[in-house]
């Protein structure tokens, strides 16, 4: 007795059209605004032509500041990202696993508490670290973060950890014997590391730099905190005077986005190229043992690495903040008189705190749960299902992250103000924006594993006589599950911690927390800020926490 | 047991510009034990992924028990799941996340099979490949051999009416595969299957095969029995893929043939007499013969035809049976003697071939 | 420069004779009221009040930092515990644009809306987006220090900015006394001050302009100023030392630093503060029209303006004829405040001011 069950053709015609409504609905509008050249205020555009992008030659400088960031600040998470993956997930390096749940700390630390952190250790003058290096009999300053390479710096260290957590998913899913196998013809570690592991992880490396590239070129919160102080912008910062100034200059601002899709388009032209020139599933039906490296003394240094990554990621930063929260004024030297409870008394007073803490989890939940289902079906549909028209969906659905998420939001907020349906201004909108701008942050973080399995493992359940769904169900997704773990936490992190759409689409009744957090820095000071981005990452890590608890006992209870 | 044949009628299948099946007809009769032999890239595997619905062919037809699965005109594709088919995998496919008894149960919950049901039959299957205790262990802690069984045992528990087998022995080492091999037909003798099996392994295919088909470049170059393909290779390219074959070259002398026979004479001056099977060949003709249908003897054979004084260059003992190569009509011939009577290098000697076992080749 | 107030009484919405009574007479406080006009606490209202709690609820749309709004709202709820309030907060550019995409697209859930900025406010008018409401409580500010025609917003505060440095980073002989001294080359690299989105930006832009002619910003632009988008970003850095002087120091941050005891000093240039107001308005087509009133009406109120006042985190001064001093002491009448005398002018002067700051700002 068969059952009627959909199709493929019909789920994935749903489900990637679905999707690409999610991203063109919006990016229509951003068209339209970049096309407009009457009054920048008027809606719909009075008239329409070419001046905006003319006009963008204006900010050459700014898009060179933006590439040499982004440029710098990706090179370095990658070879992090690919070091320490290679490190904890391949060696016997001590304390590995423990190790392993750290190393995702630094994104859950925020680019903006990062940068705060950094601005209050590295600034030239009031810098921590050069306080203490004029108080040892030094002069001038030691460090200065308020350049280029500063920027870079806090934007590797704390975007940078995506690429961890892609490129460590994709290590942990290599057939080991691969390795062992180059070890036993007599090739050095270095070698296997260099010509077998790197090749091997190349797609899924690949897929977390383009991803980390373009993630860098929207990157704000590092170069609005350490740019501004010497004059240094980059498209986002300048974008974000562009919207703000009266009148808003969003014709320039979307003309601006709208041409960063040609550089997204070429990344995933790219990327595409290089994953279907090779043969790279690796998870095979050989199904293997996780088996580690024995890197014997040079376990030491690596492990000084971790530790040294750490420190700069998280410990230094955190220990920073912390300490400015309870100060009146940060300097380095404590003084009585100078701690005070008053952030926190404030910080707790604040509605953004009250309210919007919930708000915002809910949210994160939500959309790391849909996001992960909807995301893994998507990569399936694109790298798998062999429907005609797929490859043309992932082009449309990187889009959102090739536009910086502040102009993307007005294309959403254009687009879903005069949605017939009445879901302006609640959770609903939020929920939608956050799925669309993170459909290529879930895509990528999936994928990257999606393209190890090896297609055979899916069509013997076929030959077995189970249907695509079936399939997809008991093959696919628990063959996932480890990318897919990845990506819920990514997901509900990227929520929780989202800036540039929240800031314009939250309703007076659904608002989420960190525009609070931010505009806090603009509006009262440094200290506010660092004890409000303590008890957002507080409210975090308790939400995880128990999140885990309960689906560990949900797993007990259920038996395996 | 079931038992279904296939049809596959001018199957064409293209990547692309590139071909990789360029019209590829035959069939499988119910029951019977067919293979798809030759080398990598000749389209073998494509062909029966084409049959196992994993890959959609540009055109032609397949039936299956008779009915289309696929075809071209009129427009017919029957998704995979829905062919009745099973197929066991070069890389065994074996699903690390479920234990050795869940990726054998697979089929049969996908058909809604009560538990009690399943439990026996994967039981079973699970016992007639030797892995009676083994259902409760995790997959990936496996050895190479024990996943291949557990492969075998999944595609066969459902009691499909078509197993489909893409070199399922080449991940194995030697021992092991000649080992699998000997289970293997025993295997298909007692489940009973229509099967279509892909290797590029002469030997397998000749130990398990009731016919073979040798491809080449997406065509079919000779369909027979194991028998027939040893013996009587069709072409170069199959007496050589066969493998240790002699050939050799000369003019056609219509002039001399009676009996049936065929008659070339090489560049040396020799005179060949073989059979033709109703093969053609133009003026300058190519005759095979297996090194080990050539014999040495000391003395002049009592054979009107095909005999010849040579002498032994070079004596290769190779334990089961012993390679001469010898001097013949200005190049060597390799000869395979399992005989007692030793030979040594130098010795002079005759060799002869009787003419039954020496083939014509088609152009 | 200004309408003749007649014309206001063809607008629609604008019933309340009492109202033009107040607006003919600007000077009058206390000025003799219609019937409609009630008293609740110590403040005038021409809404409803039991309607407006019936509502129960004012939406309110803002440009102050969340605990400013988060102070201001909770003071107008203590006063009137069955109102709920809510709020967006954005800044001003951004949020003007948000209320007029929403406005465009038929959505109204606006009650009263608070900018920074005069350009957007008369904008806003233009686009008919106030509601005309004549609340009692205007007959305490000036007829310059409202809407013209009057009733679309008034003017919910001052504040002004003059020069702020830090003791520790300055030397004594260097320190500014006047505007011109920020064009002193010792304290290039080392001075700080707003982005264009500030409207104190282009108040202050204008104002010195006006007084020390076009080339003052062109020599500014040669200290290589630092822009940022707030105040306390401005202070932050000033008070850490990071800048030596914040040439666009807003005397409400001076106070909230020099609390915290930030070693900074407040420099009042003897040719005059450049100063602004906010501007606060009922939305017309509010969702909760009696609320909004309500609110204007408070906000406008003595009691509304001493939060807005004596609030540190607030600290608008405020233009209410019978205004206490700010916490620190003084008046805003102790100060030289600079205010454009033409609007359309100044308004228009916004595009220039714009495109050479961003420039000076290195954009």
């Amino acid at each position: 007795m068969r059952t009627w069950t959909p199709g493929p053709r019909l789920v994935s015609v749903v489900v990637g059209g679905g999707a690409a409504v999610l991203v063109l609905y919006p990016i229509a509008y951003l068209i339209q605004a970049s096309l407009s050249v009457g009054d920048p205020q008027a809606r719909p555009p009075e008239a329409y032509g070419l001046a905006n992008y003319a006009d963008l030659g204006r900010y050459a400088h700014i898009f060179g500041n933006t590439l040499l960031v982004a440029a710098v600040a990706t090179v370095l998470a990658v070879i992090v990202g690919f070091a320490m993956g290679w490190i904890l997930s391949r060696t016997n390096v001590p304390g590995r696993a423990a190790f392993e749940q750290l190393m995702a700390l630094p994104y859950y630390v925020t680019p903006l508490m990062g940068a705060l952190a950094w601005a209050l250790l590295g600034s030239p003058t009031s810098g921590f670290v050069n306080q203490i290096w004029r108080a040892l009999g030094g002069d001038g300053h030691i460090i200065d973060v308020n350049t280029p390479w500063g920027i870079a710096w806090v934007m590797a260290l704390f975007e940078g950890s995506v690429a961890f957590v892609m490129i460590g998913a994709v290590m942990k899913s290599m057939d080991p014997a691969l390795e062992e196998a180059s070890q036993v013809l007599g090739a050095g570690r270095m070698r296997t590391m260099l010509r077998i592991t790197l090749p091997l992880v190349l797609p899924g490396v690949l897929g977390a730099t383009i991803f980390v590239f373009a993630e860098m070129l929207g990157s704000f919160s590092a170069a609005l905190v350490l740019g501004l102080p010497s004059r240094f912008y980059v498209v986002t910062t300048a974008m974000y005077q562009l919207v703000s100034q009266y009148p808003p200059r969003f014709p320039t601002a979307a003309a601006m986005g709208v041409s960063l899709f040609a550089v997204m388009f070429v990344m995933v032209w790219a990327y595409r190229r290089i994953v279907s020139a090779g043969n790279y599933a690796t998870i095979t039906g050989k199904a293997f043992r996780p088996r580690v490296m024995d890197v014997g003394r040079l376990r030491w240094p690596l492990l000084g690495m971790c530790v040294g990554y750490l420190a700069v990621a998280v410990i230094l930063p955190v220990l920073t903040i912390l300490y400015a929260s309870f100060q009146r004024l940060t300097t380095v030297f404590p003084r009585a008189d100078n701690f005070t409870l008053a952030n926190y008394r404030t910080a707790l007073s604040l509605d953004a705190v009250r309210s919007a803490l919930w708000n915002s989890l809910l949210l994160g939940f939500a959309t790391a749960s849909i996001g992960v289902v909807l995301m893994g079906f998507l990569s399936w549909l694109i790298y798998r299902s062999r429907l005609p028209g797929a490859g043309v969906i992932e082009y449309l659905l990187m889009f959102p992250q090739a536009v910086p998420r502040l102009v993307f939001a007005f294309g959403m907020l254009w687009a879903w103000l005069v949605f017939p349906i009445p879901i302006y201004g609640t959770l609903w909108l939020l929920l939608i924006a956050y799925l669309t701008v993170f459909l290529p942050l879930g895509l990528r973080t999936i994928s990257g594993v999606i393209l190890q399995i090896d297609r055979s493992l899916e069509e013997s359940a076929q030959m077995c006589g189970a249907t695509w769904g079936y399939r997809l169900r008991t093959v696919t997704m628990p063959l996932l599950k480890p990318g897919l773990v990845a990506a819920w936490l990514l997901l509900f992190i990227a929520s929780v911690r989202e800036l540039g759409a929240s800031i314009l689409l939250m309703g007076p009744k659904s608002k989420v927390i960190t525009p609070a957090i931010v505009e806090s820095w603009f509006s009262t000071s440094s200290e506010l800020t660092a004890a409000l981005a303590l008890l957002q990452t507080l409210a975090v890590a308790a939400a995880l926490a128990i999140m885990f608890a309960v689906a560990r006992r949900a797993v007990q209870a259920g038996g395996e | 047991m079931s038992q279904a044949s296939i049809e596959v009628r001018d199957l064409i299948v293209r990547y692309g510009a590139v071909a990789a099946v360029r019209g590829v007809t035959f069939t499988v009769g119910a029951g019977e034990h067919l293979t798809l032999l030759g080398p990598s890239g000749c389209g073998k595997t494509t062909t029966l992924r084409a049959i196992a619905g994993l890959e959609r062919p540009t055109s032609g037809e397949i039936r299956i028990g008779g009915t289309p699965v696929f075809s071209s005109s009129p427009n017919v594709n029957v998704p995979a799941e829905r062919r009745g088919l099973s197929m066991v995998f070069q890389s065994y496919a074996i699903w690390p996340h479920m234990s050795v008894f869940d990726n054998v149960a697979y089929g049969l919950r996908v058909r809604r099979r009560p538990a009690a049901e399943v439990a026996t039959r994967v039981r079973e299957a699970l016992d007639l490949v030797q892995l009676g205790d083994l259902g409760a262990r995790s997959a990936s802690k496996l050895s190479g051999g024990q996943q291949q069984r557990v492969a075998l045992a999944r595609a066969f528990v459902f009691s499909p009416s078509v197993l489909l087998f893409d070199e399922p022995l080449s991940n194995l080492d030697a021992k092991l595969r000649a080992e699998m091999r000997v289970e293997l037909k025993e295997l298909q003798r007692r489940l009973d299957i229509t099967s279509v099996y892909v290797t590029h392994d002469l030997e397998e295919a000749l130990a398990i095969s009731d016919r073979i088909i040798v491809m080449r470049d997406g065509v079919i170059e000779q369909v027979g029995t194991p028998g027939e393909i040893y013996d009587r290779p069709r072409n170069t390219f199959v007496a050589d893929f066969v493998g240790s074959a002699n050939l050799i070259r000369g003019r056609r002398r219509p002039d001399l043939e009676r009996d049936g026979l065929v008659v070339i004479e090489t560049p040396g001056g020799a005179l060949v007499h073989g059979i033709a099977l109703d093969r053609r060949a133009g003026a300058e003709a190519l005759m095979a013969v297996r090194t080990v249908h050539l014999r040495l003897e000391r003395a002049r054979p009592p054979a009107s035809v095909n005999a010849w004084p040579v002498r032994i260059r070079q004596r290769v003992f190779q334990g089961d049976f012993t390679q001469y190569h010898v001097d013949w009509d200005g190049r060597q011939l390799i000869v395979r003697s399992a005989g007692a009577e030793p030979m040594a290098d130098g010795d002079e000697v005759f060799v002869s071939a009787e003419p039954r076992h020496c083939v014509l080749l088609e152009d | 420069m200004r309408e003749p107030v007649s014309t206001a009484v063809t607008r629609r919405g604008f019933l309340k004779t009492g109202a033009l009574a107040a607006v003919a007479a600007p000077l009058v406080i206390r000025a003799p009221f219609a019937a409609a006009a009630t008293k609740v606490h110590d403040f005038q209202t021409n809404a409803d009040v039991a309607k407006a709690e019936q509502e129960g609820e004012v939406v309110y749309y803002g440009h102050d930092g969340e605990a400013g709004i988060g102070v201001l709202l909770d003071a107008f709820k203590k006063d009137f515990p069955k109102i709920k309030t809510s709020y967006v907060r954005l800044q001003t550019g951004a949020l003007y644009a948000k209320i007029t995409a929403e406005r465009s697209a038929g959505r109204f859930g606006v009650d009263v809306l608070q900018l920074s900025d005069i350009s957007p406010a008369i904008d806003f008018q233009k686009k008919g987006g106030w509601e005309q409401y004549a609340s009692p409580e205007y007959a305490a500010y000036k007829a310059e220090h409202q809407s013209s025609p009057a009733g679309y917003y008034g003017w919910g505060g001052i504040s002004f900015a003059g020069i702020c440095y830090n003791r520790a980073r300055v030397k004594p002989e260097q320190a500014p006394r006047t505007w011109k001294d920020i064009l002193n080359p010792a304290l290039k690299d080392g001075i700080s001050a707003k982005l264009a989105a500030s409207g104190m930006q282009h108040a202050q832009w204008y104002m010195l302009r006006k007084l020390y002619g076009n080339d003052f910003w062109q020599e500014f632009a040669k200290q290589r100023p630092k822009g940022f988008d707030a105040r306390a970003q401005l202070f932050d850095r000033l008070s850490k030392g990071d800048d030596r002087v914040c040439a666009l120091a807003e005397y409400a941050g001076y106070t909230l630093f020099a609390e915290k005891g930030a070693d900074i000093e407040f420099v009042a240039p003897a040719d005059g503060l450049p100063a602004i107001s906010i501007y606060i308005g009922v939305v017309n087509k509010a969702p909760h029209p009696e609320a909004a009133k309500l609110f204007v009406d408070w906000a406008l109120s003595r009691r509304g303006q001493q939060v807005y006042q004596n609030q540190k985190i607030l600290l608008y001064g405020s233009l209410r004829a019978d205004a206490g001093p700010m916490p620190t002491g003084k008046r805003l009448s102790d100060f030289k405040l600079l205010f454009p005398t033409d609007w359309n002018d100044y308004v228009a002067s916004h595009p220039v001011f714009v495109k050479e700051w961003n420039s000076i700002m290195g954009l």
